[in-house]
């Protein structure tokens, strides 16, 4: 029997929108719906007064030049997707302490020579440790790449004769790997850094999975659209509608319908569609727990979930902001200052789900420094980013909600001022702050995190990545997103989505006939 | 010499301990109880209160304000329990089935927000020359009617985080209502800051909320300045809210807040150039679009009083509307009877955004606030925008409503 669609898509996110647009390309009859009246899910833009602003997207990752493209870069090739790139100057300021309790603020450079040879300024002797150190990442990436290539397929002797090293620190979290190979402690603090990035600090992530960010943005920079995330996501969403995709906006699933244990359907606020497969940009624990039959979840599905046991990460916090000057009127020269209150990240990680109280971090990231076209001229436009504790913002009254935005708010104003000596207070123009009750609200996902599950010690990237093809074993459904195998942030997502419209493609295949 | 890199003690069982990881992660899963998988989230409870995705409401009292040709509409919740809560200068979107057309108008609510949590809000509507709904509303509506209202929107409230300390209001008619929820919310400990009001009326008698506003203005936090535009009274401020008149009233450091129709804010815009506010510190409400869009210096005059054929996709549902030149995309749509979406009705808030997927329009740029993207790819605000040829149009769902 023909179905109404070949394959429905739901949610646009970063993930649900290169899953559409692979199927969409590959000739399939797609449906993309999403529950807001626009795409991208994080990967968009609100508008107040004279400012646009991008709500999550700090610098993206993997995409190198037009010379040397990423991977995210020559995905949007394949797919005909245009976006106007900005380089991202610098990797990151950060403002912290070092775990020996000195004071730390320094700014390194992308690029893998000027990355060590500035580490040499900040800790003389690191030189030599720091360049074995760029050989195990190197090999680590090549690897990864084999890894990510091989489908769940790896070859054990491939593995073994050409990355070795990979093998031997893969499965060990980076402090381990870092003590191991004895990098100086100042050096291992410096590259604590971008912990946040991934919601795991580095005594639990698993050193191959940092390695493949940290790499990525180091050597290939990052990058910035020029007009928000949302150019991406509306050049996706335009794309996929060009290629005979539909998209229904302000609709949203309700429940997968299965004909027995085979999905056939999915039912949403504008009535019941068929289709052959549904690729689902929705948390796992929502899927199984509201939207399809309980007698059809295998046990193993079950245990996944409890030993997850709503091990969410990064329920963000932000707070935007449009200033009646210039980034040069406020003196601010980096896009992105991190501030910490150490860089322990194991402590920071604790002291941020601990709430108010001992939540010291913030990044301030101001989008003109890179992009000079992000908010009209005479004017700077930037946000904070932090996370937030499940405990306190569930537990928080109607009535108490602003007050407690407002406090964190404050906090992080006064941070900027106190440690980076930038007080954007008295030229404020527009100002909003998003909670994780905002992100619960605009993504539906839990408690408003946005990396899916922690990927965290049993639960890294690489071992979901190995058992890809025993997670989720619906026939006919694939969870796609954060929560997916290759974990959070937006070229995760959109790798995620891109693999798991592969496999299903491949399913439909091998089902052949069936349908 | 190759890198060799050993982290265990016994550089082979680190190899081993990669291969054996999804071992490891199996053994972990086998470890946990196959629970019932469950979903419920307080944050996301929370954030389902603040903003559902509709409201059902229930017409629960009527106050009349006969000489102000205006109405109160009490309303409480439906289905019982608390209605949303709200920042104290919101609007509600309610949902109006009038003659075949589902439509929609923003009003800001008047009451407290504290009153929402007892399942209470409260519209006030004014007789407005030409008015559709609202006059049919003043008419028609009658206790136990039902209604469906959006979650509280918009962005027209008092912001310690960039607002000075004291608010100056400038409001005009039925344009108080933010504004006396604002006085209410002071007066019972839900905000803290001063607000001082220049209400304007036409005379004494059709000064809306006299008394209560009357006994609000004893708190030492808020102030309140009739200005009558059609009488001379003794204790009353005369003519127009002109900028000398927020000068004489303004305190040291304060952010200007207006609401109110829309002749005052055409007057207005020259009066705001003379106090040269940072724009940090100036708001308005805007509730609605230019009127009589064929008078508008942009707008071409060959488009005058001509109509269209709108062919609107939205989800499977295929249709065709007559429009007008001079009516926004918006209302054709309204009045096909279609459930669209829509809130401020101002270009403001974004909710309507809408794919053009063939066809010419018109976008007057004082309502403008589309993303850069959408501006570049024929995405338009419906409620703000004007059709000039045939088109055809992909528009969202709406969740309102059965």
């Amino acid at each position: 029997m023909s179905k109404q669609y070949d394959i429905v898509v739901v949610g646009a996110g970063n993930a649900g929108l290169s899953a559409a647009l692979h199927c969409a390309k590959e000739g399939k009859k797609v449906l993309l719906i999403e529950q807001h009246n626009l795409p991208g899910g994080c990967a968009t833009s609100f508008v107040r007064g004279r400012f646009e602003f991008e709500p999550s997207l700090h610098e993206l990752c993997d995409i190198g030049t037009e010379e040397d493209p990423g991977e995210i870069r020559q995905m949007m090739e394949e797919y005909g997707v245009k976006v106007d790139w900005k380089p991202v100057p610098d990797c990151f300021r950060i403002i912290s302490q070092y775990t020996d309790g000195s004071p730390m603020d320094v700014t390194m450079p992308s690029g893998k020579q000027p990355f060590i040879d500035q580490m040499e300024v900040y800790v003389p002797g690191s030189r030599a440790k720091m360049e074995e150190y760029f050989e195990l990442l190197e090999e680590t990436m090549a690897g990864t790449a084999y890894i990510s290539a091989s489908n769940g397929h790896a070859d054990s002797a491939v593995l073994k004769s050409k990355f070795p090293n990979l093998l031997r620190t893969g499965s060990y979290p980076v402090k381990k790997v870092w003590d191991a190979i004895r990098l100086p402690g100042k050096c291992q603090d410096i590259m604590s850094t971008y912990w946040g990035y991934l919601g795991v600090d580095m005594t639990r992530m698993a050193f191959i999975h940092y390695c493949n960010m940290f790499m990525k943005y180091v050597t290939r920079a990052a990058y910035i659209p020029t007009h928000t995330s949302h150019e991406i996501s509306n050049a996706m969403a335009e794309r996929f509608r060009e290629l005979g995709g539909e998209i229904w906006y302000n609709c949203r699933a309700e429940e997968f319908l299965f004909d027995g244990d085979r999905l056939c359907g999915v039912k949403t606020t504008m009535g019941v569609v068929d289709c052959s497969y549904a690729l689902a940009n929705i948390n796992p624990d929502i899927i199984y727990a509201r939207m399809m039959p309980k007698e059809l979840i295998p046990e193993r599905e079950k245990k996944l979930s409890a030993a997850r046991n709503h091990n969410y990460s990064a329920r963000m916090y932000t707070v935007y902001v449009g200033l009646n000057k210039t980034a040069e009127e406020l003196g601010i020269r980096d896009y992105c200052i991190f501030m910490a209150g150490t860089s322990d990240s194991a402590k920071e990680y604790r002291d941020i789900l601990g709430g108010y109280d001992s939540n010291n971090f913030t990044i301030f990231l101001c989008s003109n420094v890179a992009n000079p076209e992000a908010s009209p001229p005479g004017t700077a436009v930037g946000f904070f980013t932090s996370m937030g504790n499940p405990d306190e913002w569930g537990n928080l009254s109607q009535e108490d909600y602003v007050a407690l935005k407002n406090k964190y708010a404050k906090k992080f104003i006064r941070m900027l001022k106190e440690r980076a000596g930038i007080d954007i207070a008295p030229y404020i123009e527009e100002i909003c702050v998003a909670s994780p009750w905002t992100f619960a609200r605009y993504l539906g996902t839990p408690e408003g995190s946005v990396y899916g599950y922690e990927t965290a010690e049993w639960d890294g990237m690489m071992a979901r990545m190995m058992m890809l093809n025993s997670d989720y074993p619906i026939k006919g459904l694939r969870p796609i997103g954060a929560a997916g195998p290759r974990g959070d942030g937006y070229s995760s997502a959109y790798v995620c989505g891109q693999l798991m419209a592969r496999l299903a493609l491949k399913d439909l295949r091998e089902e052949g006939g069936e349908n | 010499m190759p890198l060799k890199v050993k982290v265990g003690l016994i550089g082979a069982l680190d190899m081993l301990k990669f291969k054996n990881m999804s071992k490891v992660r199996e053994a972990a899963i086998q470890a946990a109880p196959a629970r019932e998988i469950t979903a419920d989230y307080a944050v996301n409870n929370n954030a389902k209160a603040l903003h559902p995705d509709y409201q059902r409401l229930v017409l629960s009292e009527i106050v009349e304000h006969p000489a102000a040709g205006a109405k109160t509409f009490v309303f409480e919740n439906a289905d019982g329990g608390p209605l949303a809560y709200f920042r104290a200068g919101q609007y509600l979107s309610l949902k109006l089935k009038l003659d075949g057309s589902a439509l929609s108008r923003p009003y800001s609510i008047s009451s407290a927000p504290k009153d929402a949590l007892a399942g209470r809000y409260e519209l006030t509507v004014r007789a407005n020359p030409g008015g559709f709904a609202a006059d049919r509303l003043l008419e028609e509506a009658r206790v136990g009617d039902a209604f469906y209202a959006s979650a509280p929107q918009g962005n027209f409230y008092y912001e310690e985080l960039r607002d000075p300390r004291s608010i100056l209001a400038l409001a005009g008619g039925s344009g108080i209502t933010p504004f006396l929820s604002m006085a209410r919310a002071i007066a019972d400990g839900t905000e803290d800051f001063n607000l001082t009001i220049l209400f304007g009326s036409r005379t004494e008698e059709q000064i809306l909320f006299r008394d209560e506003l009357d006994k609000l203005a004893e708190n030492e936090k808020i102030r309140v300045i009739h200005v009558l535009s059609d009488e001379e009274k003794p204790g009353y401020e005369h003519g127009f809210i002109t900028a000398e008149l927020v000068k004489k009233y303004a305190p040291e450091e304060y952010s200007l807040f207006i609401c109110g129709p829309d002749a005052m804010y055409r007057f207005l815009d020259g009066e705001l150039k003379k106090l040269a506010l940072p724009r940090r510190n100036v708001r308005r409400e805007m509730l609605g679009v230019t009127k009589n869009i064929a008078a508008h210096p942009d707008f071409p005059v060959s488009a005058r009083g001509a109509s269209y054929s709108l062919a609107v996709r939205q989800g499977p549902n295929e249709t065709t509307v007559p429009a007008s030149a001079e009516e926004p995309i918006l209302v054709a749509l309204e009045r096909a009877g279609l459930t669209v979406p829509s809130r401020c009705r101002s270009g403001e808030c974004g909710w309507c955004r809408t794919k053009v997927i063939s066809g010419d329009f018109f976008a007057p740029a004082e309502h403008e606030n589309r993303r850069w993207a959408d501006r570049s790819s024929g995405y338009i605000h419906p409620c703000v925008t004007f059709p000039l040829s045939d088109m055809v149009l992909e528009v969202p769902g709406e969740y309102i409503g059965p």
